[in-house]
């Protein structure tokens, strides 16, 4: 498949970019690819089994404070606090997706946005945990596992994310291509006749809830040590409602747009706010615009325009 | 043998009672009609055997083991494999890819959430097999949304038969055809029952339809069995013709 | 304190309390009712109508004029929104309206940071409201039994509109069957604006209510969104009666919650929610899930 190909041109080219680029862009790239990973995360939910979350924060806050956590109070390898980071997003997304399937369409959505408040809701009173108002400040960036100091280095922890990143390609690609991928399509396209099929339709999506806030938890994980910090804006609903943007932007239900989606996302933010405080005014109404009129997406528009990869 | 049993069946929606005591068996390779009139109950009693709603009273029996209580996807799994009145496809699927899905759900390594090569391709084995049953090959590649309004009914059918289904339920397959459609799926369907393979309960109101593809007729009327007989007989039941043929001619 | 006295107020407390949620809830569910959408951006024509009040009142001098005219500017906007933007989108599916009204509370907050700063204003009561009174030798705002009264007059008038009048007759209708409305001569299009407007109107008319007690802010939205997701969810979506017994169930639960489990009342609202859900998945009053 000529996809594959794609992915490791695009997998070497990023792999080569400390090379070539300044500082500050690393910068930008590296918090792309943490987005961008969110974004794909999201995905999974929205673009393949139509379960339009509006929380999708909750699973992003919950990977940075536990990771910030561990850093701070732990001495835990890194590599074993992301993972942990991870399984705790993912053990809460079954209670989450236990919950928010009970309601389908619209009440699911309000349903995730509810939940992912009463996380942040929960942050700014558990103190101990969560530092509240100030949250989590001095995340260090812990040394890998026997001695490995490369992870606290710019470079080596962009590697770290970009290795992150195109594993959680590579698993969400495999899900998505699996019987398991074809069930949410499935879901996606008649929920009720995919359930008069014989499919338990309740499980996939809790299923998939789990799998994608574990994806969600990983990337706050990445960001908090990145960032040095973790605090509620990482669990407000606005952030929820900013990755469903990339989600939009790039292309539901492929994969590689919501990465683009969030980088998109980053370059317009960078650009904008030169110019102006108000670029959130702006993107909202670039969102509004790609919802009305181009709602496939940035991925989509750019491959139907190269005709020989369209058809393959 | 008894493959499916409804023993005193009963729905009641407050006041109104949609289906009212109804006894009836379908035998191993039978294929029995439930007719009657519109609101006589049909579409309750589908509802009621495939667990999308739940009986008042009674109790629905597959080869001797109750189903009550047990949610829709329990029972296709048991081996009744449905259609719906209005069409229920996965519209931007292709016809291929409807049946693989539809088959799929009989396999143990359904939920496999990697690879799957050998998965896709027995379902999809299976799933060609029943749209070549059904004479779909030709458009097995088009999107299910984009197939014509026959062949919809009819993939619908096909993707229950890719399921290898121990009784099969069709809930009025020609529901909303032309009468040249509708002659031309009566024709598939009656060459697909013709070896006597298949169980099937179908729902109809269309008589034209019942008489051609039923061997074993249950006449409802206003919830209750009013008639319950071989297709002949039915016809000359003077209570049949009363609640229902009279008007009808 | 005395027992009696302490019920007496922290019921009045509570129900006051309801009378905000109410104005919430039921813009949301009315139009959900009516058009089958959700419209995200209710939180921040809540907010809108706060800051909006604000500087009517302060221009004209009046309370009163800032009470009237918020809603009517409000409601006003939100009609020529439904008009530009969402009638296009009647064909789509649901989420996609979730999606542009997402956008749009994006886009007000921006306005309204824009207009008024990001500085929380103090909306003035006029002298009658502003006082307090004894009950049962208990101080008590008299605004909050201001509140009361006018949740339990909008409440009434709401409900005898949908009931008693012919417009409301056909507003029902239209939430039944928009195709057999439409056939019957009525311009579906302009009840749904109207509708819309409404909508946005009465969330508008919570926010100037609200505006006196927690100052108007950009924060107002946030908080807004989700407490009437809450109750459209708990009462049941798109049932109007529904939406005036979440607002008391939840403004009970709330002002006890706060009470006597003071750590715990943040949760109690979702905990409610959950409760509701798991009992009777399409909410108190709702069809079904």
């Amino acid at each position: 498949m000529g996809n594959w190909r794609l992915f490791f041109l695009a997998a070497i080219v990023l792999a080569a970019a400390p090379l070539g680029l300044p500082l500050f862009a690393m910068t930008l790239l590296t918090e792309a690819l943490i987005l961008g990973l969110l974004a794909m995360s999201l995905d999974l939910m929205v673009g393949y089994t139509r379960m339009i979350s509006f929380g999708h924060a909750a699973a992003y806050g919950l990977g940075a404070y536990t990771c910030g956590f561990l850093a701070l109070h732990t001495a835990m390898p890194l590599p074993f606090s992301l993972l942990a980071a991870a399984l705790l997003a993912g053990v809460v997304a079954i209670g989450v997706g236990w919950v928010c399937t009970m309601a389908t369409g619209i009440s699911f959505s309000m349903l995730t946005l509810a939940f992912a408040q009463l996380l942040y809701a929960l942050a700014f009173k558990w103190t101990s945990v969560t530092g509240a108002s100030d949250g989590l400040a001095g995340i260090p960036r812990r040394a890998g596992p026997f001695g490995m100091t490369v992870l606290e280095t710019r470079n080596g922890y962009y590697y770290l994310v970009l290795a992150s990143m195109l594993g959680g390609f590579a698993l969400c690609r495999s899900l998505v291509n699996s019987p398991f991928g074809a069930v949410l399509r499935g879901i996606r396209e008649n929920e009720a006749k995919t359930l008069s099929l014989g499919y338990n339709t309740r499980l996939y999506k809790i299923s998939v809830v789990t799998i994608s806030f574990a994806l969600g938890g990983l990337a706050g994980a990445l960001y908090a040590p990145f960032a040095g910090f973790a605090n509620t804006d990482l669990l407000f609903w606005l952030f929820s409602g900013q990755v469903l943007i990339m989600v939009i932007v790039g292309g539901q239900g492929t994969l590689v747009g919501p990465i683009l989606g969030a980088a998109f996302f980053m370059l317009v933010e960078h650009v904008l706010s030169a110019y102006t405080d108000a670029w959130a005014l702006f993107f909202g109404l670039i969102f509004i615009g790609f919802v009305m009129f181009a709602l496939e997406g940035i991925w989509r528009i750019l491959t139907s325009r190269l005709p020989a990869r369209s058809r393959a | 043998m008894a493959l499916l049993e409804l023993d005193n069946l009963t729905k009641r929606y407050g006041g109104l009672v949609a289906v009212n005591r109804v006894t009836m068996r379908v035998d191993v390779g039978e294929v029995r009609a439930v007719i009657g009139p519109n609101g006589a109950g049909k579409t309750s009693l589908f509802h009621l055997i495939t667990g999308v709603v739940r009986a008042t009273e009674g109790d629905v029996r597959f080869n001797g083991r109750s189903l009550n209580g047990l949610s829709p996807y329990r029972i296709c799994q048991a081996g009744l494999s449905r259609t719906f009145q209005l069409t229920a496809l996965f519209p931007e699927m292709t016809a291929r890819e409807n049946t693989r899905l539809s088959a799929q759900a009989r396999l143990a390594r359904r939920w496999q959430p990697y690879g799957g090569g050998s998965v896709f391709a027995e379902a999809a084995r299976r799933g060609d097999e029943a749209l070549e049953r059904l004479g779909l090959t030709d458009v097995a590649r088009r999107p299910a949304g984009l197939l014509s309004h026959g062949d919809q009914r009819l993939l619908e059918v096909a993707m229950a038969l890719a399921q290898r289904p121990r009784i099969l339920l069709l809930d009025e397959p020609t529901q909303g055809l032309s009468v040249e459609e509708t002659l031309s799926a009566v024709e598939t369907l009656s060459g697909l029952l013709a070896d006597g393979q298949l169980t099937v309960l179908l729902v109809e109101h269309d008589m034209e339809v019942v008489f051609r593809l039923a061997r074993k007729i249950t006449v409802l009327h206003r919830g209750s069995v009013i008639a319950d007989d071989v297709p002949e007989v039915v016809k000359a039941d003077a209570n049949v013709q009363a609640a229902y043929l009279g008007g009808y001619t | 304190m005395d027992f009696f006295p302490f019920l007496v107020t922290q019921c009045l407390n509570a129900l006051s309390q309801a009378a905000l949620l109410f104005f919430l809830g039921v813009g949301l569910t009315l139009i959900f009712g009516i058009m089958r959408i959700v419209n995200f951006a209710h939180g921040s024509f809540y907010m809108l109508g706060a800051f909006i009040g604000y500087s009517v009142a302060r221009g004209t001098g009046s309370f009163w004029a800032g009470l009237v005219l918020s809603p009517l500017i409000a409601g006003g906007f939100g009609t020529a929104f439904e008009i530009g933007l969402l009638r296009r989108l009647y064909r789509r599916d649901a989420s996609a309206f979730l999606m542009v009204t997402f956008g749009l509370t994006l886009v007000l907050g921006e306005v309204v940071r824009l207009l008024w700063g990001v500085q929380g204003l103090q909306l003035q009561l006029p002298t009658a409201l502003a006082g307090i009174v004894f009950l049962f030798d208990e101080p008590f705002p008299v605004y909050r039994l201001f509140l009361i009264g006018a949740g339990a007059v909008v409440a009434i008038a709401i409900w005898q509109f949908l009931e008693r009048t012919r417009l409301g007759l056909l507003i029902r209708a239209t939430s039944q069957n928009a195709e057999m409305v439409q056939a019957l001569g009525v311009d579906v299009n302009l009840v749904r604006s109207g509708i819309f407007g409404v909508g946005c109107g009465l969330a508008a008319l919570g926010g100037v209510l609200a505006a006196p007690m927690v100052t108007a802010s950009l924060g107002m939205a946030a908080n807004a969104i989700v407490d009437a997701f809450v109750i459209v969810i708990i009462g049941g979506m798109g049932s109007f009666p529904g939406s005036l017994c979440a607002a008391l169930l939840v403004a009970f639960v709330q002002v006890f919650g706060t009470y006597y489990f003071p750590d715990f009342a943040i949760a109690a609202m979702y905990l409610l929610m959950l409760l509701v859900l798991v009992i009777r998945p399409g909410g108190l009053l709702g069809k079904e899930a």
